[in-house]
């Protein structure tokens, strides 16, 4: 086996969105809390306490409700700018532990450790959650290994240990603690892969290690390959520090309640294209592509579910938002049937590229690309002065009956002066 | 968050330029003033009583440092009875109390005996709006 020296923790934090709604709320540390996605839809972060009651990740809400009402769960609406800003506060957190960090999701991130000695690894992993825990209120579990995939699995493990951290860097302990994990479990594993797996009776991180590397380049692909060595201790994954541009920009919503009419769904569309053009204008992009989607409840029957979605290439680059709204809304006219109830619309931008990359095009003239570049920096320039949507586009709708359910949302923001967490005089 | 105040302002005009211009450096950056640590520093509203005594009232903004160990006579954010509320933390021969407002001895918390009170945050700044 290759020798390397890479020390690579996954700090992950606890069942994150629950972890974030208790923060400024004791009264449920200890209660069953379950967080849901969009409109209020599915289950998407669930306390210990919760998951011991049997809540499924992602299961529909109206599934659980029996579970919920029995039990008195805590039940809350996903609140993504207060999870945005713990999030961003557990990772500066986190960036003083190491100058390596790649920032994986909103509550996972991987440190290179490397620096740090063998036997002071628990020890720095230790003061890594004691730290984040007493900065954020967020707590954490830590996985620590040679590679990604090896950190994921220890990270798994920590999530069930008490000591919430793991180190894989003894080399004796790791294929006792690969047979614990289940193959679905594995970083990089994904349903067709495990189902192909349990047939050839790979059913265990440990199984996947000791295949043969030639069995594993005939029957699967490079990412299969790549894993199985990775488990080895072999590092095929670099960490990833740099900031990257998305390449993509996906804007979309779930409706509060259902929408049938083209009229309100050209009000989502045009919503969606003034957010997505904002962001995009911040990171100094432009797009080439726009994709329009709309689909109704996947939950439907059969006849009564319909799902499409339509692309449409830009002439030139863009980030305009009005040239965005014109051709999104042909898209959607092309797309958009009569008769039925609609649940969720939304945007892509693709092929984004930097403002630099592309030159002046011939018809930019034409196009009066100037006037409107500053129009569009008026508008975001007055929106962050004046809050979201202060300047819009008429199409955009004034009213939104669309816009998304949030009924047990716990309201709180922390950009927001009127609605900061409050605490009591006694 | 974000607030910019202009440190010095100049007017461009006819005649002799102000001295001071050189001198104009950066804006004060009140954010930077207060909060010595930005992700365990939180804003966080009054609500209901004042306390008086230490200048807290109904409806100002606490700016709170998790990151904080309290010292004695530190106004803190506590955990009590499954709730946030304000609080002083108190040193005494060893012993650590939390007090409310009024501070009479027998509304004091004594902490050893109250394993499950948790201090959430130490109050570095009171913003209190005086129009």
């Amino acid at each position: 086996m290759l020798y390397n020296k890479n020390k690579i923790a996954l700090v992950d934090c606890n069942s994150f969105y629950v972890s974030c709604e208790r923060l400024f709320n004791p009264s449920i540390a200890k209660k069953p809390v379950i967080v849901l996605s969009n409109n209020d839809g599915c289950v998407i972060s669930r306390s210990a306490e919760a998951k011991i009651l049997g809540i499924k990740m992602g299961e529909p809400y109206f599934k659980v409700k029996s579970i919920v009402k029995k039990n008195d769960v805590k039940i809350f609406s996903s609140n993504y700018s207060l999870y945005g800003d713990i999030s961003r506060r557990v990772m500066k957190t986190l960036k003083q532990f190491s100058s390596e960090i790649e920032i994986y999701s909103i509550d996972e991130a991987f440190l290179n450790l490397s620096s740090i000695k063998h036997e002071n690894l628990l020890g720095y992993g230790n003061l890594i959650r004691k730290t984040v825990l007493k900065w954020t209120g967020i707590p954490t579990s830590i996985g620590i290994a040679r590679t990604k995939t090896l950190s994921k699995a220890a990270n798994h493990i920590a999530k069930k240990d008490l000591s919430g951290v793991i180190s894989l860097i003894n080399e004796k302990k790791i294929e006792e603690i690969l047979k614990q994990i289940k193959i679905n479990d594995v970083w990089g594993v994904g349903k067709k892969l495990t189902n192909f797996y349990i047939k050839n009776h790979i059913n265990t991180a440990y199984d996947l290690r000791n295949i043969s590397a030639n069995w594993i380049k005939k029957n699967t692909n490079v990412l299969g390959s790549r894993t199985a060595m990775e488990l080895q201790g072999i590092p095929c994954i670099s960490l990833d520090s740099h900031d990257v541009k998305r390449k993509n920009c996906c804007v979309s919503r779930s409706f509060g309640t259902k929408v049938t009419k083209l009229e309100e769904l050209k009000e989502s569309i045009t919503t969606h294209c003034l957010n997505a053009a904002e962001k995009i204008r911040n990171d100094n992009q432009t797009t080439k592509k726009i994709t329009v989607f709309i689909r109704t409840s996947p939950f439907q029957k059969k006849k009564y579910y319909y799902a499409n979605a339509k692309n449409i290439d830009f002439p030139i680059r863009t980030n305009d938002s009005i040239e965005l709204i014109k051709q999104a809304l042909i898209g959607l006219k092309y797309i958009y049937k009569k008769g039925y109830r609609y649940q969720k619309s939304g945007i892509i931008l693709s092929d984004l590229k930097d403002i630099a990359v592309y030159k002046k095009n011939l018809f930019s003239e034409i196009l009066n690309e100037e006037k409107r570049a500053s129009l569009m920096k008026a508008i975001d320039h007055t929106n962050f002065k004046y809050g979201r949507n202060a300047l819009s586009i008429a199409q955009a709708g004034l009213k939104k009956k669309w816009n998304i359910k949030k009924q047990h949302s716990s309201k709180i923001n922390m950009g927001c002066f009127e609605l900061l967490p409050s605490v009591r005089i006694s | 968050m974000k607030l910019l105040l202009p440190f010095h302002l100049h007017k461009v005009g006819a005649g002799f330029p102000s001295p001071a211009t050189d001198y104009v450096e950066d804006d004060i950056d009140l954010n930077a003033h207060i909060i010595k640590n930005i992700p365990s520093t939180f804003l966080i509203r009054v609500q209901g009583k004042s306390m008086n005594n230490i200048g807290i009232h109904d409806g100002d903004l606490l700016v709170v440092d998790k990151s904080l160990n309290p010292k004695n006579f530190s106004t803190v954010i506590a955990n009590v009875n499954e709730e946030l509320v304000v609080k002083s933390f108190i040193k005494e021969k060893d012993q650590s109390y939390l007090a409310s407002g009024s501070i009479k001895l027998k509304d004091k918390i004594n902490l050893a005996e109250n394993p499950e009170i948790i201090i959430w945050g130490v109050v570095t700044y009171v913003i209190h709006a005086l129009q």
